[in-house]
């Protein structure tokens, strides 16, 4: 069997919306499935609606949030309220290897989607469920998405400075990586089963008990010796100086003129030798006395050994920081944004992560490429952020089998839609 | 009942990696491949890092170690040594994916890389997982998580704006390279059951984050505005009653109240009247703004200077009627009270709450394992699959399956 991509053939049902169901299937898409994203005007992707826009652009089909997830699919506005949308639902599951939704229990329930009614239409299905804490539970109702999932988790409780309120990552860090490609991997799991056994199964993740796994360290320690870790800035027990340096600040260009930017790198040793390279690659300083020598001695002094290394980073680059302690053996980088990332990180440029894709609506924007590489059947990225039916006619006739006439008539009916 | 199949019932796995890779193999372990983890002499150095069991070091009492090695087996080889080597090469045509974490080109340097493999096992996956992946300018720079996660942009984006960008607690750098590899080492398996065609996976710790940067790369694309860190507050322009950190009588509670999918802000309002804690917000102005609280009202503050100083005394008063009503209860009350209401309000967590919480023991999340440190309490599973269960079995000591697996 002639194979470009390793889920060439393998067809999705993408019942999703916002990020952790839509990255799962889109990584899917672009290594070679065909994903079905169904969506409608009455149950839009929120992330439609959230900035950011291209310049100048509006409307529900330009978000770079959301298109960023949702390329190499199709789009059918399928409304799921109405009974005749609930059977061209199932008609997809029918066509479908897998089948994929974060939408909340309640909702599934009420649609007919579970796994038993999948089941009747496609006896091998596989079919995956994200919900927020589980489809059971006292709490299987509770409300929630990235923003108040995150501290549920507890990474918020654990990152950050001790003097500060527990503000987490800044981002629905969860949403990105760790719960899509737990799912991933489950499906991929499921999938070669399937083709070992010809059974399919349910699949479901909870995202809370996702989340909890990555941190187990704390929670473990907590159920073993009783202790309740905390934020501990960028410090670890088992590594000194282990944090981010200020360096010296630039000019920058922004929408709304020049702008001073605070510049910062990170710096960490985990060893005597390393600690000792540092030293020498920033001149062997008065200050880097005995007291710095091991590791319990530079835990001991850790505020002055920052104060003092703090003192030597303000006046470099970050780039030139980690230029010269990479080349002595010492961990070190730039602490990028987004600007470094795009405009001047020439490694990702060579490695060419990013994907740049023509929308018909939104215009050539960048994309993130793919999170693993496989070197005999690489990520493709065919298609850019798929639109608001888009597909509809394609959809309907193509995996559908449905005729013009009864199309129009479904578009009357509010059914595609 | 029967015992069910596993998901990855007889998939062999060469396990060469160390703290970056070894939540890869895990994952790999508990959906039952063999993971046959390779362990320098004297162990894995993670077995050395803590914390540790009873607070007491020893190679089988490293949390994070126990937690990221259950149902693996594990064969002690001295890689630099030609005869430990050799035995490796015997192990190669049993297994089907080999997973490793070494600086790019160490194992080539051992005569053991991918093109060496695959004449030992034509239809091989070979995963790397590296900080940096096997090209480009910055392919052998060092990179702990912290490199990773400062280069990926996620530090750029977390913290207070006063404090230096923050890491991110728990290896996450680690964590998220090892969840990408896991997946695309599955899918490079299902290829091959299809087409008996082996591959490389490659993984970089950089670009296995960088989606984790949410909307930051995309707003610099379209507008060049360069998204930062903002603390508490978030990406909102000015503070708001309902949303963001609060503190309770005993921690914290994060709130989203007024955004959609969530009761409006008048429910919360009529829980505090309920509770005598209202104090004036049922006078005016206070209750008609409160009963009006919502994205839209707000994004009309945003964009209309008048009329945001006009309301943000009455904004400023209202959050810190909440801030002490917060500061009257509980944070599990807050936490499932609120929810009760529909109100978008989640618990800050801190280990002991995800211990006791009562959604995960209702659920049967942690898993206890007995081994020579006693019996031990483990997060469970990310996933459930109905058909094939996912297993977690002790982690091995170093070296406990030398005999077995070569025999």
């Amino acid at each position: 069997m002639a194979v470009k991509q390793a889920l060439e053939g393998i067809k999705v049902a993408d019942f999703s919306w916002f990020a952790a169901g839509p990255i799962c299937a889109e990584a899917m898409g672009t290594h070679g499935a065909t994903v079905v994203r169904v969506e409608s005007e009455s149950h839009m992707d929120g992330l439609r609606g959230v900035a950011p826009f291209p310049t100048g652009k509006t409307g529900y089909n330009v978000s770079g949030w959301y298109n960023n997830y949702n390329a190499n699919k199709l789009n059918v506005t399928l409304n799921l309220n109405t009974d005749k949308g609930k059977e061209l639902a199932l008609r997809l599951v029918e066509w479908a290897d897998v089948f994929i939704t974060n939408i909340t229990p309640r909702v599934i329930e009420r649609w007919g989607l579970n796994y038993d009614d999948l089941k009747q239409e496609r006896e091998d299905i596989i079919a995956v469920y994200q919900p927020m804490q589980g489809a059971d539970g006292p709490h299987r109702d509770f409300l929630g998405f990235g923003a108040v999932l995150g501290p549920i988790t507890g990474i918020n409780h654990l990152t950050g400075f001790p003097s500060r309120a527990p503000s987490g990552l800044g981002t629905n860090y969860p949403d990105y990586v760790i719960n899509p490609m737990h799912t991933l991997t489950a499906i991929m799991a499921a999938l070669h089963h399937r083709n070992k056994t010809g059974r399919g199964q349910r699949i479901e993740l909870s995202q809370l008990e996702s989340v909890v796994a990555s941190l187990a360290p704390a929670v473990m320690d907590y159920m073993a010796n009783g202790r309740v870790a905390t934020r501990s800035g960028n410090r670890l027990p088992h590594a000194a100086p282990h944090g981010a340096f200020p360096c010296q600040t630039i000019k920058i260009a922004t929408p709304f003129g020049e702008a001073d930017e605070a510049r910062w790198c990170v710096i960490a040793c985990f060893s005597d030798e390393q600690w000792s390279s540092l030293k020498s690659a920033i001149g062997n300083p008065d200050w880097a006395d005995d007291r710095f020598e091991t590791l319990a001695g530079r835990r001991e002094h850790e505020d002055e050994l920052e104060e003092k290394l703090g003192e030597w980073t303000i006046g470099q680059f970050p780039e030139d920081v980690m230029t010269t302690l990479q080349a002595a053996g010492v961990p070190s980088a730039v602490v990028q944004n987004a600007r470094d990332l795009l405009d001047s990180d020439e490694h990702i440029r060579e490695r060419d992560y990013y994907v740049y894709l023509d929308h018909p609506e939104a215009g050539r924007t960048a994309y993130d490429g793919p999170g693993f590489r496989l070197s005999k059947t690489p990520a493709e990225y065919r298609t850019a952020g798929c639109m608001l039916g888009e597909h509809n006619e394609q959809v309907c006739k193509e995996i559908l089998g449905l005729s013009d006439e009864e199309i129009a008539d479904l578009m009357v009916e509010q059914v595609l839609y | 009942m029967p015992d069910q199949p596993s998901a990855l019932d007889g998939v062999r796995v060469l396990d060469l990696t160390g703290e970056m890779g070894a939540y890869c193999t895990k994952l790999l372990a508990d959906l039952g491949a063999d993971v046959i983890k390779i362990e320098p002499p004297g162990g894995d150095p993670a077995r050395n890092i803590g914390p540790f069991v009873g607070d007491e070091p020893g190679p089988d009492r490293a949390l994070n170690f126990l937690n990221q090695n259950t149902s693996k087996r594990s064969v002690t080889l001295d890689l630099q040594d030609d005869a430990d080597r050799e035995k490796l090469r015997k192990l190669v045509p049993t297994a089907d994916i080999v997973v490793e974490d070494f600086p790019r080109g160490y194992l080539d340097g051992l005569g053991l890389g991918y093109d060496v493999l695959t004449k030992l096992r034509e239809d091989i996956i070979l995963t790397s997982i590296t900080g940096f992946g096997g090209t480009g300018p910055h392919k052998d720079y060092l990179a702990p998580d912290i490199v990773g996660v400062a280069m990926a942009g996620i530090m750029w984006l977390a913290g207070d704006p006063e404090d230096p960008p923050n890491l991110p607690f728990g290896n996450q750098g680690y964590f998220s390279a090892s969840v990408q590899a896991a997946a695309g080492t599955t899918m490079a398996l299902y290829h091959r059951d299809r087409t008996g065609e082996g591959q490389q996976v490659e993984v970089s710790m950089q670009e296995a984050l960088l989606i984790a940067q949410e909307t930051a790369m995309q707003a610099y694309d379209m507008t060049k505005g360069v998204r930062s860190r903002a603390g508490a507050r978030g990406s909102l322009p000015f503070s708001i009653p309902g949303i963001g950190p609060f503190e309770a009588s005993d921690g914290w509670i994060w709130g989203y109240v007024g955004t959609p999918g969530g009761a409006p802000w008048s429910e919360l309002l009529k829980w505090m009247v309920d509770e005598g804690k209202a104090e004036d917000l049922e006078e005016e102005p206070y209750k008609s703004v409160a009963n009006q609280l919502d994205l839209r009202f707000l994004t009309g503050l945003a964009l209309d200077a008048e009329k945001r100083k006009e309301h943000l005394p009455t904004l400023k008063h209202i959050g810190e009627v909440f801030t002490r009503f917060c500061a009257g209860k509980p944070k599990w009350d807050l936490y499932e009270q609120g929810q009760g209401r529909r109100l978008l309000i989640g618990i800050v967590s801190t280990p002991e709450d995800l211990a006791k919480n009562p959604q995960l023991a209702a659920r049967g999340y942690y898993q206890s394992i007995e081994s020579s440190a006693g019996t031990i309490r483990y997060p469970g599973a990310p996933y459930q699959l109905s058909g094939t269960p996912w297993k977690a079995t002790r982690p091995p000591q170093a070296g406990e399956h030398t005999a077995e697996v070569l025999e």
